[in-house]
């Protein structure tokens, strides 16, 4: 009796033990919260109409255009500028300093005053000022090879290759979406109280949609310009394969340490949706085809997904082997007993790799909208509320915090130099984040607060001398040197997902699994790691572009199309 | 210039670090300079005068002692970033009354922001006077007596007196503000803040971001 009241309670959350290590977050999926998804549910739902304003760029590719998109009460525009780069020019790195292409996201329609202000700011980028009138300031690159094949084969009235197309994915990758009142945009608070940006990176998540739109458009143009009697438009089939690419380096790592609430209730999120799922006592043939066809197109995106990583190729392969397991496993009756989604679960953490667990977790959420996509609603954060520190709490209260959440960061040995071998610094180029060697270089007078593991151990090792009763406040007044630690462990006791539970300055710290827990959350699929600290993915790849938002099936283009099925 | 309300945070922070302050501190910093700007009142100018008064002077000499009939300085003046701290993390015994006053202080403006964070963590509203000036600091709101902002910027004060009182007295700072800003105000604690910026090698360049492939492909 007591095993069957059991079976019928909620399925507990996974614990922040076991999802916030940074090898289980390098294998993090896209899935129904990702922020893209999320955006073009809510366009969708809302009936939001999109428009070319402007497209005033000639033969060589140089010029602006504006594209807006008109939702329920507000109007947004991309003004994106097109340039002629010299190849030499072209980097994805921080510190470059001219590129492709050039956005930013207007909030409205923008006048020609405000274009002319623009184009004076933008291609600049970081050298430039942008305004409150702003929401975002991006740039992107071609990729050269697929850019020039692209228009070549149309200016000729051919479609491209889809093999080619399907080696690339993009015709222009981004290298950086500044959002949040970066380069004097607007602040994050004054748009907050918008439904449409709710939830985390909305208006970046439009700007990148956007400009999807807009890269297409100008290959199109370019080719008509180098051929006007025999330039064909993209067919819609092969326009759908393009997504935008974007390439991401150690810039967006620490976000995931210096954001703890925000973390913490997007993992919570995706928890949460897990364990409704998890709970629900039988799979309805709707649900088991649903999981079937997605599963089907999961195999497919894994085959598509291509890197030449060692390490993502090895993981790739365990993925592949992984599917083809979870497949058998379904057809052989595995979502037909009670709690089939527990018992799959159950299964896969016994079976499966990382990569291949957390595309099973991605995947059960999909036959569950009604279960799971209200959970978006929970997924910004009011960070500023978490910022005061409860000096009241006494030092036994912390020293068990620190066991609790740090217990981990206790048990190394911080003088061993493997354990503190890396130091998070930010170089004067450009402001740009960077990761040096701790002993080889001179670096550590610049070290960021990036390491909570060890400033955790600092912590405790100095409490042992203090009274178990006294309150925070006195210790804090004669040692402010912890007062950075003691609010992020205050943080941690109440948002169990708020900290990553691995050293993020050890010899073998992997700073691309960061960067694949944040761009999984935005949606972003196909990393193809470039080091250890740089990836590169595609973003809005199988998408309904705007002009055909409309009419496009609902939130269901985040895995392939199977190639017998595509029109 | 008109900075984003997160630009003037992140450069607070980083100027405030760069000027000696612990990491937990410089966020302090940052927060105050954007709170200040987001009610009208001067947070980059004042943030910017007391980091470069205390720049060099040891953490000791900045905190204060806590005594009975008020906070009094361990060295010469007390720093408002510390002795705000030390406010906020005595929220509910300040709320009570139990700290009369602070003083002497630099920067005395620099304590509204921590004022603020004890009236939202406890409800409490209360009025900080000095140098014949009120500003009132409520869970949501602030008050100031007209005509006395350009008194806010003064760089010390002899004692700042603080009060639990029932209503804000003056006319409300309404919040949600995006500061002008001079370019040589913003120079101050972009000077101090460069302070936190590793110099550039060739090493650092090439390894330390960990690109350095062609992106021509």
């Amino acid at each position: 009796m007591q095993a069957d009241a059991q079976a019928t309670g909620k399925a507990a959350k996974r614990p922040p033990e076991t999802v916030m290590r940074l090898a289980r977050m390098g294998a993090f999926h896209q899935s129904r919260l990702s922020f893209m998804r999320i955006l073009l549910r809510r366009m969708q739902r809302e009936g939001w109409r999109f428009e070319r304003r402007a497209f005033d760029i000639d033969a060589r590719g140089v010029g602006h255009a504006v594209y807006a998109a008109h939702g329920p009460r507000h109007s947004y525009s991309l003004v994106a500028f097109a340039h002629d780069l010299p190849a030499e020019k072209r980097s994805d790195r921080v510190i470059a300093d001219a590129w492709d292409a050039t956005f930013a996201l207007f909030d409205g329609l923008p006048e020609q005053a405000d274009i002319d202000r623009l184009a004076a700011n933008v291609p600049l980028q970081e050298a430039g000022r942008i305004s409150g009138r702003e929401l975002s300031l991006s740039r992107a690159n071609r990729s050269v090879r697929l850019f020039e094949h692209v228009v070549g084969r149309l200016a000729e009235g051919r479609q491209p290759d889809p093999e080619t197309v399907g080696h690339v994915g993009y015709l222009m990758r981004t290298t950086a979406v500044y959002g949040s009142g970066k380069f004097g945009a607007a602040d994050r608070d004054m748009i907050a109280d918008r439904p449409e940006f709710a939830a985390p990176f909305q208006a970046e998540m439009l700007s990148v949609y956007l400009t999807r739109w807009f890269v297409i458009e100008l290959a199109e143009h370019l080719a008509r310009a180098r051929a006007p009697g025999t330039a064909v438009a993209m067919a819609p089939a092969m326009r759908r394969r393009f997504g935008i690419g974007n390439s991401t380096g150690l810039g967006m790592a620490p976000f995931l340490i210096t954001h703890p609430v925000l973390i913490n209730n997007w993992i919570a999120a995706r928890e949460e949706a897990l364990a409704r799922v998890r709970s629900l006592t039988r799979a309805t043939p709707e649900a088991q085809q649903r999981f079937r066809a997605l599963l089907a197109r999961a195999v497919q995106n894994a085959a598509e997904w291509q890197s030449e990583h060692p390490l993502q190729i090895g993981k790739l392969a365990a993925l592949r082997a992984d599917l083809d397991r979870l497949r058998a496993r379904v057809d052989n009756g595995g979502l037909d007993g009670t709690r089939p989604w527990d018992a799959l679960y159950r299964w896969a953490e016994d079976t499966l790799s990382l990569e291949g667990q957390e595309q099973l977790v991605s995947l059960v959420l999909e036959p569950y909208g009604d279960l799971v996509d209200k959970l978006s609603d929970c997924m910004g954060a009011d960070e500023a509320a978490a910022f005061c520190i409860d000096g009241a709490m006494t030092v036994a209260e912390l020293r068990a915090t620190l066991q609790d959440v740090y217990g981990w960061a206790l048990e190394i040995d911080w003088q061993a130099p493997p354990a503190q071998a890396r130091c998070w610094y930010v170089s004067e180029e450009k402001l740009e984040p960077r990761l040096g060697e701790r002993f080889d270089e001179p670096v550590t007078a610049y070290e960021q607060p990036l390491s909570p593991g060890r400033d955790a151990a600092r912590l405790y090792a100095d409490l042992a001398g203090y009274d178990p009763d006294a309150p925070l406040a006195e210790l804090l007044l004669a040692l402010p040197v912890h007062r950075h630690m003691v609010r992020r462990a205050q943080i941690a006791t109440r948002f169990p997902y708020a900290e990553i539970r691995d050293n993020t300055i050890g010899a073998d710290v992997l700073p691309i699994d960061m960067l694949r827990a944040k761009l999984s959350f935005f949606g972003a699929t196909h990393f193809d790691p470039r080091s250890d600290r740089w990836v590169r993915i595609n973003m809005y790849r199988g998408a309904p572009y705007p002009d055909e938002l409309a009419g496009a099936a609902y939130d269901d283009w985040a895995y392939p199309v199977l190639p017998e099925t595509a029109s | 210039m008109t900075p984003s309300l997160s630009e003037i945070e992140t450069l607070g922070k980083r100027a405030a670090r760069g000027a000696g302050l612990s990491w937990g501190l410089a966020e302090e910093a940052g927060r105050a300079a954007r709170w200040l700007s987001a009610h009208g009142l001067p947070g980059v100018e004042s943030l910017a005068a007391l980091l470069e008064r205390n720049d060099g002077v040891s953490y000791g000499a900045l905190a204060p002692v806590c005594l009975e009939t008020g906070w009094r300085p361990a060295g010469a003046v007390i720093c408002p970033l510390v002795a705000g701290a030390a406010l906020a993390d005595r929220a509910a015994a300040v709320a009570g009354g139990a700290v009369a006053g602070i003083g002497p202080v630099a920067c005395p403006v620099l304590l509204a922001p921590a004022a603020a964070g004890v009236a939202a963590a406890t409800g409490a509203t209360l009025d900080l006077a000095w140098d014949n000036l009120r500003l009132t600091v409520g869970p949501d709101a602030v008050w100031l007596e007209a005509g006395k902002a350009a008194r806010l910027a003064r760089p010390e004060a002899a004692e700042v007196r603080i009060r639990i009182v029932a209503e804000g007295h003056g006319t409300p700072c309404p919040a949600g503000q995006r500061p002008e800003v001079t370019g040589a105000e913003w120079a101050r604690l972009a000077r101090l803040a460069h302070r936190t910026y590793a110099p550039a090698t060739d090493a650092s360049r090439l390894a330390g971001a960990g690109a350095g492939l062609s992106d021509n492909d």
